[in-house]
């Protein structure tokens, strides 16, 4: 197999994608008010799914589309409008310590990581038309990784019932420490 | 120029200290929740950029334990996307259940601080 060059489209896909997911990442984490982080976590997800449309990656573009922009952000939003005013935390100050904790484990990831990065170039082999198709996906999917598959749907259904479970609390005992809450 | 598979490489560990930073660095739930979720997605576009770059399959290398290569000769099989697909899965079911617990919280101690969650501290 001869590896093919990226087509001109490809790399500026790339380029834009690439610096509107960067972008849209920083947004999330820098800004204040939890909405604005909402809306450049869509932005980031949307970004997303380009560069895998770029990786040739098409059904994993659709799932993306769903279940983050359809299902994540959209329960991130929902979240945000039912506690109101109270989802932006004042003072987000954190103290100079776990800043700059933060940052300096921060770097050395991203340093022990450019280092593993650099100088990596493996060529990229032909792109068969049918790579990344449902087709494709859905034949290791039902085959080897038929018993994940299965399981994440157990996994799922766990999640539903944990959600409820969690969220719809015991009121009796909420009250109670709730009134706790307040008296200190 | 032509792509390679460090320039995607390179973006996801960029995103990925951005959603660490996040985490270690906000005191928001749902910021940290967020981040959560940046560094997921990094980890996706590795898997997906590795898949794209793998080397094809070959005769009688299957790369599959106990099963018959589901893909032919000379192509490549979408691994690392599926593995991606079981990633979404598992970000959606942890940000459900996350939200959850933050409203839980949030009931309890009317913020979503999470230096308030100090409830187990003796």
């Amino acid at each position: 197999m001869t590896p093919t060059p990226s087509s001109p489209a490809e790399i500026v896909a790339f380029f834009f994608f690439g610096l509107l997911a960067a972008v849209s990442a920083f947004g999330v984490v820098a800004q204040r008010n939890p909405i604005r982080n909402a809306v450049a976590l869509f932005v980031h997800v949307l970004s997303l799914a380009g560069l895998y449309a770029t990786l040739s990656a098409h059904f994993l573009v659709a799932v993306q589309l769903i279940v983050y922009v359809g299902a994540v952000v959209v329960l991130f939003v929902f979240v945000i409008m039912l506690l109101g005013p109270a989802s932006q935390s004042s003072g987000d100050g954190a103290g100079r310590f776990p800043r700059l904790l933060g940052g300096g484990a921060a770097a050395l990831v991203g340093g022990l990581l450019a280092l593993q990065v650099r100088g990596l170039a493996p060529e990229r082999v032909a792109r068969a038309e049918s790579f990344g198709t449902l087709r494709e996906l859905g034949a290791v999917l039902f085959d080897s990784a038929v018993l994940p598959f299965e399981i994440a749907s157990l996994l799922l259904t766990a999640a539903v019932v944990g959600a409820f479970a969690v969220a719809r609390g015991h009121h009796n005992k909420v009250r109670l420490t709730a009134s706790e809450g307040e008296q200190e | 120029m032509t792509l390679q598979l460090g320039h995607y490489l390179a973006l996801s560990m960029v995103l990925f200290t951005i959603g660490s930073v996040g985490f270690l660095v906000r005191r928001n739930a749902l910021i940290s929740l967020m981040s959560i979720e940046l560094m997921l997605n990094a980890v996706n576009l590795t898997l997906v950029a590795a898949n794209r770059w793998q080397p094809a399959m070959t005769e009688g290398g299957s790369g599959l334990v106990g099963g018959t290569p589901a893909v032919a000769v000379g192509s490549i099989a979408p691994h690392g996307q599926v593995f991606a697909f079981f990633v979404i899965a598992v970000a959606a079911a942890e940000a459900a259940v996350g939200l959850a617990i933050v409203l839980s919280f949030y009931r309890l101690r009317k913020t979503v601080r999470t230096d308030a969650a100090d409830m187990l501290r003796g």
